[in-house]
């Protein structure tokens, strides 16, 4: 209809230019048109006509003098065309795995083999493409989508270096737009904008999944101590089971770690779930996190997915100091003892003058008490600060504890106490910057009186905090904890700080008394009491509570402290043929960034495979080494770096990767059509459903790539504008009979 | 009776006599040199709260008779022995610690405030199973016991009766002198018996048979010491009469010492 009216298609007024044919300018038409108004204007006052009667009258008029005007100014519309059989278009089929859903590949193969192509043959040659793993043209297209990858962006990359050397006019794109390639970011859409290619992308397949349960993602910390609990973070999507419940599990081989009856909620949006783990056993372990597929799942591929999470048998070393003799000092040691995975030194002022010091490795080890260098105390992950006034530190060596989080990256606790935190003047010292609360600025904070300690929402959410496995029983058996000996009052949390368990002394009042948050490349947790054993010996010896709390607290805050050299790639599994992106973090002596490293890496994988390789220093970030390497078979790969400065060893890591092929293609099936009409938006094409697909032919020459015409299509004799001039007056003459003026 | 008999009788008597007068004129003596007082005041600062409590264990006695009967009793000493002891403690150390001590026992659940606790004449005490049972809970939860002034083998006998109900499963050994407890503050290698005030004037140190003296333990299941063991040896007269000029410091001062040792190895072990 559209066309009928007004010539031509839509889209021609939309990429066309107006102009007038006549040759006469725009600015004489609309002195013209202001003269008509005015002469109008002043013909119906002579007739003593007033209010709306002139005004409709007026109107009527002069819009009637003024489409006349228009149309004899010959109105145009100026566009660029692609001329014919001079120009090549591309047309892309995705040919992946996840094309075979819902018949979405024969569709397509009827488009492309069919009367929509056939109609493009007659005005363009045609050359035909297939995306998959890598793009490839093809005279004809194959029987069966297998590809086990989309990666759509390498096939339009390729085109756009092709119209080089080859006019090509415009490209259709024939896909579900399940890219997961990773190539189709925006290097790809301004490498398509600069060679002026629209793409035009028809979609395939529902937008919305049918009757489907996915695991959407699934995060767990990639390095954990042997016997930590690690919480697993499950992101799942599902349509059509809204309200039923599913059984989610995570194994290791054959024994099952943990598993969850959870609720099917959020139709089609993702929702969380959370599990705890134990870690077990030291090793590189790939744990399998399913959902139960539920009868009627059409893709059942989507209900699981993989894990690797390195077990590192290594034994964290802790310095705790304080101040003076404590109870809780006693039994934080005695829970450190019984972790077996955490190294515990500690010092401590007996009087004035000495110091007790335990766990040390050699008699001079913390001989002078707290360490004033770098090497001495870097070589802890975590340290505690206990009852210790904060003018006991010297100025550098509060530098150093505050550099101790911010730039090596380790953990620093520190504990209420008659002397710490505002009562040992810490508001005012260069640390209260790394504190996770703002310190009220008075003495007599720290009360040796009974507080309750109550979770808060995150607390029941951290593993620092789950001394029971089931969120209800955790709750419960906080509730249950006998009183604190003591706590500190605080300020409020600074922004970033989590509260994971409040102070309760008494009726209304409350106090932050687990805070955590992260500083620089460490964390900070602040624990306003020194009451805590009272967990201990005032429930059942055979009670765990106060171990398994202070061990978690001791193993979040230590067990993941990097040290020197910090291998990662970029995912943990990867398709076929895709660049594993490798990153090395190396910090030289003094833990600040290294530039003068150089860091080997040497990989090895299944079936024999073993490759070196040298990482080159990042342009953009100081201390970052990186390379991209190609896993050659399915499997799992692990990778060793070392980093050196001149002879020395600085240090090295590994990390551990799998490559999974196809696997990514059964997940997130539903067409991504706003993917799709993004980069249509973006190079200037257009989105079509199949069923739309008709018009291709007619809007796809509209283009500015490839070799082209301009043309200048009149719109002065559309039909659309007569038939306006005919309803203008016949409007006049109803409403001049309806007032009785004509 | 013929006049041999009757003499004999008279002479056993008067010599009896003798003896009880100079038992009698000898203790009169020490307690004139060591006299006791009732008077109990809170010293200053008791009500404060504080980290350190030095807390006595209340027992039952054991129902003997004869001499043994007159001996024994968690009271012995107190609460100057505890409140001398104390002011040391303070002045000595950074513990925070309350002047006045506290009194608990194996009754009640306060125990578990006062993760140490100190024992007198223990080779008196006579725990009920129910009370050994708690006093192995209070030791399995981490606190420590300190126990003082017994001796000979008829108190230790007494003393390992009551401990056996809830402690056979592992034995009482022997602290060697490199044992961290001798040397948390102070190096005590060199160690002697500590006599109470009843040796005045300190020829002997001993009594009854228990010559030398013993530091042993009671250790846990990772090896750390909980209940530590002063047997043949009176720690609480020397803290007691630390301030009188007829009691050596030289045992004062060692009586400090290990005790002040015993209290940091308890809050750090």
């Amino acid at each position: 209809m559209f066309e009928f009216l007004f010539n031509y298609p839509l889209a021609v007024y939309r990429k066309g230019t107006l102009v007038f044919s006549s040759g006469w300018s725009a600015a004489l038409l609309a002195t013209v048109l202001i003269a008509a108004a005015a002469g109008l204007f002043w013909l119906l006052r002579r007739r003593r006509l007033e209010g709306r009667r002139l005004l409709a009258l007026g109107l009527f008029e002069w819009g009637v003098l003024a489409l006349l005007l228009v149309l004899l100014w010959q109105p145009a519309l100026s566009v660029t065309v692609l001329k014919p059989q001079q120009n090549v278009v591309a047309v892309v089929v995705d040919a992946s795995a996840s094309m075979a859903l819902e018949q979405r590949y024969q569709e397509a193969r009827q488009l492309a083999e069919g009367a929509v192509v056939a109609d493009l043959k007659k005005r363009f040659p045609v050359r035909l493409y297939v995306a998959g793993d890598v793009p490839a043209r093809v005279e004809k297209l194959p029987e069966t989508p297998e590809a086990q990858r989309t990666d759509l962006g390498a096939a339009l990359r390729q085109i756009a270096a092709e119209s080089a050397m080859l006019p090509v006019g415009a490209v259709v794109l024939m896909t579900d737009g399940a890219d997961n390639g990773g190539n189709l970011g925006p290097d790809t859409i301004e490498s398509l904008r600069r060679a002026r290619i629209p793409v035009h992308a028809v979609g395939f397949g529902s937008e919305k999944a049918e009757r489907d349960v996915e695991i959407a993602d699934a995060d767990l910390p990639a390095r954990v101590l042997p016997g930590s609990r690690m919480l697993l973070t499950v992101t799942l999507r599902q349509s059509g089971f809204r309200g039923q419940t599913a059984k989610l599990a995570v194994r290791d081989g054959d024994s099952v770690l943990a598993q969850k009856e959870v609720k099917l909620a959020g139709e089609g949006e993702p929702w969380r779930e959370t599990l705890a783990l134990d870690a077990g056993n030291a090793g590189v372990k790939t744990l399998s996190i399913s959902v139960v597929p539920l009868a009627e799942e059409a893709n059942k591929r989507n209900n699981a997915v993989e894990r690797i999470v390195d077990v590192r048998d290594r034994k964290p070393r802790i310095l705790y100091f304080e101040g003076e003799p404590r109870w809780e000092m006693k039994f934080i040691r005695r829970a450190a003892e019984e972790d077996g995975q955490l190294d515990l030194a500690s010092i401590v002022r007996t009087t004035e003058n000495r110091f007790y010091r335990q766990g040390i490795r050699s008699p001079q080890e913390l001989e002078r008490g707290f360490p004033a260098s770098v090497d001495e105390l870097f070589a802890f992950q975590a340290l505690i600060i206990g009852n210790v006034e904060a003018g006991y530190f010297s100025p550098a060596q509060q530098t150093l504890i505050r550099e101790f989080a911010d730039r090596r990256g380790g953990g620093v606790l520190f504990l209420g106490g008659r002397a710490a935190l505002s009562d040992g003047g810490w508001h005012r010292s260069p640390l209260a910057e790394i504190l996770p609360v703002g310190l009220p600025d008075k003495k007599g904070a720290f009360r040796r009186e009974p507080a309750t300690a109550e979770l808060t929402r995150a607390g029941a959410e951290s593993l620092i905090t789950r001394i029971e496995e089931d969120p209800e029983k955790n709750m419960a058996r906080w509730k249950a904890l006998p009183y604190l000996a003591d706590y500190q009052e605080t300020g409020a949390p600074k922004p970033g700080a989590t509260v994971l368990v409040e102070a309760v002394p008494g009726v209304r009042l409350r106090h932050p008394l687990l805070v955590t948050q992260n500083y620089g490349r460490g964390r900070v947790a602040l624990l306003a009491t020194g009451g805590t054993w009272r967990w201990q010996m005032a429930q059942d010896a055979r009670d765990q509570s106060h171990e398994t709390f202070w061990q978690q607290l001791l193993r979040w805050l230590s067990g993941q402290v990097e040290e020197r050299v910090t291998l990662l790639t970029s995912r943990q599994t990867y398709e076929g043929g895709e660049a594993v992106r490798i990153r090395a973090e190396v910090r030289d002596h003094n833990y600040l960034p290294s530039t003068s490293a150089v860091v080997s890496v040497n990989v090895l994988g299944p079936g024999g495979v073993s490759d070196t390789l040298e990482l080159a220093p990042s342009r953009t970030e100081a201390g970052v080494f990186e390379a991209e390497w190609r896993a050659p078979r399915p499997g799992s790969y692990l990778a060793e770096a070392v980093a050196r400065e001149g002879m020395e060893e600085l240090g090295r890591d590994t990390v551990t990767f799998r490559r999974e092929d196809g696997a990514q293609e059964f997940f997130r099936t539903e067409q991504n059509r706003e993917l799709l009409e993004r980069l249509a938006q973006q190079t200037g094409g257009r989105y079509y459903r199949p069923a739309d697909a008709g018009g291709l032919a007619k809007e796809i020459e509209l283009s500015e790539a490839g070799i082209t015409v301009r043309e200048t299509r009149p719109v002065w004799n559309a039909p659309a504008a007569f038939l306006l001039l005919a309803g203008l007056k016949a409007a006049e003459w109803l409403v001049r009979r309806r007032w009785g003026a004509v | 009776m013929d006049m041999r008999r009757q003499l004999a009788l008279v002479l056993a008597g008067l010599m009896l006599a003798a003896t009880l007068y100079a038992f009698q004129r000898g203790y009169g003596n020490i307690r004139r040199l060591f006299p006791e007082t009732d008077a109990d005041f809170p010293p200053p600062g008791a009500e404060q709260k504080t980290e350190f409590y030095f807390a006595r264990l209340r027992y039952p006695n054991v129902r003997a008779s004869g001499i043994w009967a007159m001996r024994g009793s968690w009271t012995v000493d107190y609460p100057k022995a505890d409140r001398q002891f104390v002011q040391g403690l303070i002045r000595l150390t950074r513990i925070h610690a309350n002047p006045m001590e506290r009194v608990v026992d194996l009754t009640s659940d306060e125990i578990f405030n006062y993760p140490f606790v100190y024992v007198v004449e223990p080779g008196h005490w006579d725990l009920p199973e129910a009370q050994a049972r708690k006093l192995r809970e209070f030791i399995d939860r981490g606190g420590f016991l300190m126990t003082d002034d017994f001796h000979g083998t008829f108190e230790w006998e007494l003393f390992t009766a009551s401990l056996n109900k809830a402690f056979a499963d592992r034995p009482i050994v022997d602290v060697e002198d490199s044992d961290p407890i001798f040397h948390v503050l102070y190096d005590l290698d060199d160690r002697v018996q500590v006599p109470g005030i009843v040796n005045y004037p300190f020829q002997k140190t001993y009594e009854y048979d228990g010559i030398e003296p013993k530091w042993r333990a009671w250790r846990d299941a990772r090896g750390r010491i909980a209940i530590a063991i002063c047997f043949n040896m009176d720690q609480g007269d020397a803290w007691e009469w630390a301030d009188n000029p007829h009691y050596p410091e030289k045992y004062a001062s060692q009586a400090y010492r290990t005790a002040i040792n015993y209290i940091l190895y308890a809050m750090t072990h």
